[in-house]
C-alpha cells in the first residue's frame, strides 16, 4: 500500500533495484559506518540520486537533534529502592562457567632477559637504565585476545617506561599520598595515564634497585573481568605473573589498585598499607 | 562466598548507568511506575546473571540487553502500545515513500523546532524494532556494535533498522510539524497545540 503524496511523478524512477537496496545503508553512510567498498558503491549512486542525498542530510540532521534530547534522571526514591532491593537479594550471582586461570600466563611476555648487574647500583637514573637492559626492547609485541585489557595496559606501560628516562616524568611533591604505602620505598615519579580505556594515576616507586609502579584505576575498569571479580571475592586479590613481571590487583575504596613490579621482587600483599 | 564484596563490585559497575537505564525505560512507556519497575527488574536480573558479564561486552550494552528482555516479557507491553499514539500507525512500506514536502521550512529547522517531548512522542510511535535501534543509537549514543549487542542483532540489521527507523521518524516529525503549523494558522494560536499525539 502506497500513499500518494503527489508531486512525486518521478518516484518510480528512483525506485530502482539499487536505490531500494541502498535504503538499508542510509544510516551507515550518514554515520560513516560503511566499509570502503560499500562507500564507493553508495557514493556512485548518490551522485545521481537526489532522493538519497536528501535522505542522508535528513538522517544526519535528525541524528543531531536526537543527540540533544535530555536524559531522564532517576527519582531519588528509586535509587533507594534499588539499593534496598540489592541489599536484600539473597542469592549470589550464578557462578561463572568460565575456567579461572589463577596465575594467568601472558603469552606475549616472552623469554626473560638475563638478570644480573643489579646489585649495588644507586641513583634512579641508573636503576632505570638497568631496567631497560633487563627488559629488552621487543619483548612486548601484541596482546593475546584473551588477556585482560587493564593488565596488558599496565604491563606495557611498565615496560615502555623502564626503557625511557623516568626522570622526565613529573616530579612528585614530597607529601604525595600513595594509593598503598609501602615501607622502604621512595616515590620518584607520578603521572596521569589511561588504563582499560579510563583515566588512571601512576606512582613509580623505587625500592632498592627495583621499579614498582602503583596504578590507581577506576572501579569500572577494575571489576570488568569476571575472573578478577571472582578472585577478589574469594581471596581479596588477583595476580598475574610471568617470569619477569607480576601484577597484583587489590581493591581500594571506590577504586582499584594495580601494582606492577619484577616478579622476584614484588612485596607481599600484606606489605602494602591500603 | 563473600556476597558483600560481589555486591559492592556489582554496584560499582552498574550504579553509574542507572540514570541512563531508567531513561531508556522511561522512553518506552508513558508510565513512570512501569519504567521504575522495569529498571528494578533489570538490575535484579543483572545481579543474578552478574557472572555472565565479560570483558567483551560494555556494561551499558549488557544492561540494555537485559532491559530489552524485561520489556519484552512484560505483559503490560501490549497495553502500552495501544496507549501510544494510535493516530500514528505506520504502514510497513512507509519507509519507501518520500517525505511529505508540505513541511514548513527546511528539515534542519523543523528538527530544531521540535521539543524533546514531541521528539520522544514520535519515537514512541515507531514500531518496536525501529524504536529501539533509533533510541539506543541516536539518543543513548551506542555504537552500531553495542546496539547489536544490546538487542542481539547482527550489524547489518542494526544498520537497516536504523536507516528505516530514522526515515519513519523524520516523516512523523514533519507530519506533526505540518499539522502544528496548520493549527497555528487556523487559530492564530502561537502555543504548541496537542498535535503531538
Ligand atoms: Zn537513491
Amino acid at each position: 500500500m502506497k500513499k500518494t503524496d503527489g508531486s512525486h511523478d518521478n518516484m518510480t524512477d528512483h525506485l530502482s533495484e539499487l536505490h531500494l537496496q541502498l535504503q538499508d545503508w542510509l544510516s551507515g553512510y550518514a554515520d560513516g559506518e560503511l566499509d570502503a567498498q560499500q562507500t564507493l558503491i553508495f557514493e556512485a549512486h548518490l551522485a545521481g540520486c537526489d532522493a538519497c542525498r536528501t535522505e542522508i542530510e535528513r538522517q544526519q540532521s535528525l541524528s543531531r537533534r536526537l543527540q540533544q534530547v535530555a536524559v531522564n534522571r532517576m527519582p531519588g526514591a528509586l535509587h533507594q529502592r534499588l539499593d534496598t532491593m540489592l541489599d536484600e537479594a539473597q542469592h549470589s550471582p550464578a557462578q561463572n562457567a568460565m575456567p579461572r586461570p589463577w596465575l594467568r600466563r601472558l603469552a606475549w611476555a616472552r623469554q626473560p632477559a638475563a638478570i644480573g648487574g643489579f646489585i649495588g647500583v644507586t641513583g634512579w637514573a641508573l636503576a632505570a637504565l638497568l631496567m631497560a637492559v633487563l627488559l629488552l626492547p621487543g619483548t612486548v609485541t601484541s596482546m593475546t585476545p584473551g588477556s585482560i585489557p587493564m593488565m596488558s595496559d599496565v604491563l606495557q606501560e611498565y615496560q615502555n617506561l623502564s626503557r625511557t628516562n623516568l626522570v622526565q616524568q613529573e616530579t612528585p611533591p614530597s607529601k604525595t599520598e600513595l594509593p598503598a604505602r609501602l615501607a622502604g620505598c621512595k616515590l620518584v615519579a607520578r603521572w596521569k595515564t589511561r588504563v582499560g580505556g579510563e583515566p588512571a594515576e601512576a606512582f613509580a616507586l623505587q625500592r632498592g634497585n627495583h621499579l614498582i609502579i602503583e596504578y590507581r584505576i577506576t572501579e569500572n575498569v577494575f571489576y570488568r573481568n569476571p575472573n578478577v571479580r571472582q578472585a577478589i571475592t574469594d581471596y581479596g586479590d588477583y595476580r598475574i605473573r610471568e617470569q619477569q613481571l607480576e601484577v597484583l590487583a587489590l581493591p581500594l575504596k571506590g577504586a582499584g589498585l594495580l601494582i606492577v613490579g619484577p616478579a622476584g621482587a614484588m612485596p607481599h600483599r600484606r606489605e602494602f598499607i591500603l | 562466598m563473600d556476597h558483600a564484596r560481589q555486591k559492592q563490585q556489582f554496584q560499582s559497575l552498574t550504579r553509574p548507568w542507572r540514570d541512563r537505564l531508567f531513561s531508556v525505560a522511561r522512553r518506552q512507556t508513558r508510565s513512570q511506575e512501569i519504567a521504575e519497575d522495569w529498571t528494578q527488574e533489570t538490575l535484579l536480573r543483572a545481579w543474578r546473571d552478574f557472572g555472565q558479564l565479560t570483558d567483551t561486552m560494555a556494561v551499558y550494552a549488557w544492561l540494555l540487553r537485559i532491559l530489552n528482555h524485561v520489556v519484552a516479557d512484560d505483559s503490560r507491553r501490549e497495553a502500552r502500545r495501544h496507549r501510544l499514539a494510535p493516530m500514528l500507525m505506520i504502514a510497513d512500506d512507509d519507509f519507501l515513500q518520500d517525505h511529505p514536502c508540505a513541511a514548513p521550512g527546511p528539515f534542519e529547522q523543523i528538527m530544531q523546532s521540535r521539543s524533546d517531548e514531541q521528539v520522544i512522542a514520535a519515537i514512541q510511535a515507531l514500531p518496536d524494532n525501529f524504536r529501539q535501534v533509533v533510541m539506543l543509537r541516536d539518543i543513548e549514543g551506542l555504537s552500531y556494535q553495542e546496539v547489536g549487542q544490546a538487542l542481539s542483532l547482527p550489524g547489518g540489521t542494526v544498520m537497516s533498522r536504523l536507516s528505516r527507523g530514522r526515515r519513519l521518524l523524520a516523516g512523523l516529525l514533519i507530519k506533526t510539524a505540518a499539522a502544528q503549523a496548520l493549527a497555528t494558522n487556523a487559530t492564530g494560536n502561537k502555543e504548541p497545540g496537542h498535535e503531538k499525539n
